[in-house]
């Protein structure tokens, strides 16, 4: 039975989380508030060299404090293995290199030992006082990546490099994104429990099966042998996909002394050698004809990676079906530099990529003298070009409309710093993006009780999206009894294996699912029936039975007599009855129609040039992705990933020291995230458009979506209000105050109001930019 | 008491009072806010054994489900959180605000509310929960 869509309660409509009091109130069970019996504690100790030998270590004035039990190095912590990488597992690692393996340093921060003592202090002091020698040698951290760098070719369709040699306009642009690090609040942590052989890891991590597998692996024993909860999590951004080495140096600590041993990495620890957002350089090139049509798209990048382990940011994911272009290509590589391994983090590749190709198109839209929005219109693909299928649903030019409508771009003035208020000069820009849309394979099992609750489990987590609620609500809608009636189990590998909480696919993977596991339940309660006392029940054929909203009717006469799925259990002494169902996963299927989310993000700036100060005073956004389960919690989403666009735009990037290779603001005050003052109005517009090829309630992602197009946004507003073209992230004042002095006339030609094709084409002069080196 | 330990440290590993959130140990974040004698501190720049007589509050002591604090009702009301981590920091920041000289709009409470870090980014919500209890305190 299909979903019931046209009369709900609890769908669409903007629901309080159910797991709220007990996250206001100091509750909920995050990892590093687990605390056992008999606890040590555990404090890594990392290399203080970026690059080469570690020579010997000294433990014996460590082991000598008072308190310490140990301290594990790779002479004694025993066997971590590689984990092997499954494709038909999904499994996800990217630090693939066990912790202590060999004396090999690659990265500052990479784990040389581990401290272990009664007690954190204790712990801590030991971790201080093992010596260590090495054999250094000279970090590699330029971030000029793109010279000097054999890149492979990835996407093509055409002859980019022709069509672009033969269009009237083009615009050919180096674009960078600094090494960004998630900083979810919560810290990284393991509590490592053993009892006979099995292990029990309370982790903070998004994928309670995809770290059970992964442990696995590492620690030598059976998947039956392991077991991972994560109740709540502390938000991870994907960077608590990969099961880092910590993790590893705690199951292992507290194996080998046989007591719970807690680790909760300090937040320096956390920019060394948990995951980060690799850096980026990007080449885009354009080439336009005078009619405002794309000829030519190439996109070429490079992104960092660790000196031993592989992690392409996919900048090009969307450039290949984003616009409309008979030529095409895309070409990448990786730059190994002695940091630790990147990883995902919120929008990988999506997030970077936008940036460059949206910042591209704004000076396209400027060379040939359009406004930015008719420019994207007016290359608006009617199929994915990339794969010559059709999307399943793609409202971008909807988007663009409803966000340019609520903005008020049509206000908007395009020549540089033309527009005023208050004494500040206003910038008004615009950028799009997407991001993929499908489903991870997933099960769950859904319990209807005869006290008429139900109980859903499902090994998949809430990292703070509302999973616990979504579930809530997905349930209770079907079965027609209050969220409150529904008890939800997730956070435990224990648990009908369940989606990993990365790529915004949490959601639309459960869907199927739950739908399923209802189906059988509604079936089972259907079979129930012959033991009903009442003959007009027990004597129907199941076929002339149907369950809806929970209730035992008959087919054809829906508005007559039911039974409640309590009454049914209760009357044939049942304590409860269990429904399971499987969702297949969508990520190794050869696609038939393009299934992606799209958003348009507006951004204003407000610029003071007297004192070069910019500030981001409003965005809107509008976001494509299905229909929308829970609109309260999925608008606070968008405006999260909002704000964090804001602090790409204008503030994060960890900073490294090229000679030593250490990550010099590895602490909150110096690595700048947007605060609450930082903040901008934010106005978040969903298009509910369900996409059913994906589900059967038509849901699709949010988490990342929301991030994507913000930075290219905000830098084309840059552009506007100030007329300095920053192409490098984040934009800082001195890339303001550099061309402050130096303000340039701009060329008075007509502009376009919509596309024609009267247009005079702009020619390219390299030098003919604002911001070209004088 | 170990010298050492820190007031946060000493709340959630030895007295187990584990709603007040370690985020960076620097006081950088604001999610171990705490109250002392009535005023916001972050209990991780401070050592346990400086507090012998001081009268320390947390989040466990604002009310538990069933019986919120408003400034936690409105908090749930208004979606004031996403993961919830560093919630705790932001009620125990915001009570205290209703009792400092901070300004009635968006603005001041952002300013007074600026060292308490929500990476999920649920600022406006925050601010409108903040700002939903203290219309209600002033009828």
């Amino acid at each position: 039975m299909a979903v019931d869509t046209g009369n709900n309660t609890l769908i669409g409509k903007p629901q309080s989380r159910i797991d709220g009091p007990v996250k206001v109130s100091g509750q909920a069970r995050y990892t590093s508030d687990y605390s056992f019996s008999g606890m040590l504690y555990a404090v890594p100790v990392g290399a203080t060299i970026a690059r080469g030998k570690l020579l010997s270590l000294d433990t014996k004035a460590a082991e000598a404090m008072p308190g310490v039990r140990a301290v594990f190095h790779g002479g004694n912590i025993g066997k971590l293995y590689r984990a092997s990488f499954l494709m038909a597992d999904l499994v996800l690692l990217d630090e693939k290199r066990p912790p202590l393996a060999d004396n090999d340093i690659n990265y500052f921060g990479q784990y040389i030992a581990v401290a272990v003592a009664e007690t954190f202090e204790q712990a801590t002091a030991a971790a201080d006082a093992v010596e260590a020698r090495y054999a250094a040698e000279r970090p590699v951290m330029n971030f000029d990546l793109l010279r000097g760098t054999e890149l492979k070719q990835s996407d093509h369709r055409g002859d980019a490099v022709k069509a672009l040699a033969g269009s009237p306009v083009k615009v050919d642009e180096v674009y960078s994104t600094p090494v960004q690090t998630h900083n979810a609040i919560e810290l990284h942590a393991t509590v490592a429990v053993w009892e006979g052989g099995n292990c029990t890891l309370y982790d903070t991590v998004q994928g309670v099966g995809n770290h059970q597998l992964v442990m696995t692996q590492r620690l030598g024993i059976e998947r039956e042998q392991m077991r991972v909860i994560t109740r709540y999590l502390g938000s991870g951004f994907g960077g608590k996909i990969s099961a880092w080495g910590h993790c590893c140096l705690a199951a292992a600590a507290a194996r080998n002394l046989d007591r719970p041993v807690k680790l909760v990495l300090s937040r320096r620890q956390a920019f060394e050698s948990a995951g980060h957002r690799p850096a980026t350089q990007q080449r885009v090139q354009l080439g336009a004809s005078a009619e405002v049509k794309l000829v030519s798209l190439q996109h070429d990048y490079v992104n960092t990676t660790a000196m031993v382990e592989d992690f392409t940011e996919y900048c090009a994911e969307a450039s290949p079906f984003l616009y409309s272009t008979a030529n095409m290509s895309s070409s990448s590589a990786l730059a190994r530099r002695t940091i630790g391994a990147a990883t995902s983090m919120r929008g990988p590749g999506a997030v970077p990529g936008s940036f460059a190709l949206e910042s591209a198109m704004d000076e396209l839209a400027y060379q040939l003298r359009v406004d930015p929005v008719a420019l994207r219109h007016r290359n608006e693909p009617a199929l994915d070009e990339s794969m010559g299928i059709p999307f399943s649903s793609r409202h971008l030019t909807e988007a663009l409309n409803a966000g340019a409508e609520r903005f008020g771009w049509s206000q908007r003035t395009p020549e540089v710093g033309s527009m005023k208020r208050d004494g500040l000069t206003l910038g008004w820009g615009v950028a799009v993006a997407a991001w993929g849309a499908g489903r991870f394979a997933s099960s769950a099992t859904v319990d209807l009780r005869a006290d008429g609750t139900a109980r859903v489990s499902c090994g998949t987590q809430d990292i703070g999206t509302g999973t616990y609620t979504v579930l809530a609500q997905l349930v209770g809608e079907r079965l027609g009894i209050a969220m409150d009636r529904v008890e939800v189990a997730i956070g435990d590998s224990n648990l009908p294996a369940g989606p990993l909480s990365g790529g915004s696919l949490v959601t639309s993977s459960l869907v199927p699912a739950i739908s399923r596991a209802l189906d059988e339940a509604s079936q089972r309660l259907v079979t129930a029936a012959s033991l009903l006392p009442d003959s007009r029940w027990s004597k129907a054929r199941p076929e002339d039975l149907e369950v809806v909203k929970g209730r035992l009717g008959l087919k054809a006469n829906p508005s007559g007599p039911a039974l409640s799925f309590s009454e049914v259990l209760q009357q044939t002494g049942v304590r409860s009855l269990t429904g399971t169902g499987l969702s297949d996963g969508t990520i190794l299927e050869k696609p038939k129609l393009s299934k992606h989310c799209f958003s348009a993000q507006f951004a204003e700036v407000t610029w003071q040039p007297e004192i070069a100060r910019l500030r981001v005073s409003r965005v809107v956004t509008v976001i494509d992705s299905g229909r929308i389960i829970n609109p309260k919690a999925g608008r606070n989403q968008i405006v999260g990933a909002v704000v964090m666009g804001v602090g790409m735009a204008l503030f994060e990037g960890t900073e490294y020291d090229p000679r030593k290779g250490v990550a010099l603001n590895s602490n909150l005050a110096d690595y700048v995230m947007t605060t609450h003052a930082d903040t901008p109005d934010i106005d978040v517009i969903f298009l509910d458009c369900p996409d059913f090829e994906v589900n059967e309630l038509g849901a699709k992602g949010i988490g990342e979506i929301g991030m994507a197009g913000v930075a290219g946004a905000i830098a084309n507003a840059a552009y506007h209000a100030t007329g300095i073209r920053v192409r490098e992230l984040p934009i800082r004042i001195e890339a303001l105050l550099k061309r402050n002095q130096t303000g340039r006339e701009l060329k008075k030609e007509p502009w376009q109001t919509h596309p024609t094709t009267k247009t005079k084409p702009q020619p390219h002069r390299a030098n003919d930019s604002p911001d070209a080196p004088s | 008491m170990d010298p050492r330990t820190t007031l946060l440290d000493c709340l959630r590993e030895t007295i187990h009072l584990t709603g007040t959130k370690k985020g960076c140990d620097h006081g950088q974040c604001g999610a171990c806010t705490v109250h002392i004698n009535g005023r916001r501190v972050n209990s991780c720049l401070t050592f346990a054994a400086m507090h012998q007589a001081d009268e320390i509050t947390t989040i466990e002591g604002l009310g538990e489900p069933g019986r919120l604090h408003p400034m936690q009702a409105a908090f749930v009301e208004h979606d004031g959180y996403q993961c919830g981590y560093y919630t705790s920091g932001q009620i125990m920041s915001a009570v205290a605000l209703l009792k400092e000289p901070c300004g009635p709009s968006d603005m001041d409470v952002k300013e007074y509310l600026g060292g308490n870090i929500c990476r999920c980014g649920a600022y406006p919500n925050i601010v409108a929960a903040v700002q939903a209890v203290r219309r209600h305190s002033l009828l």
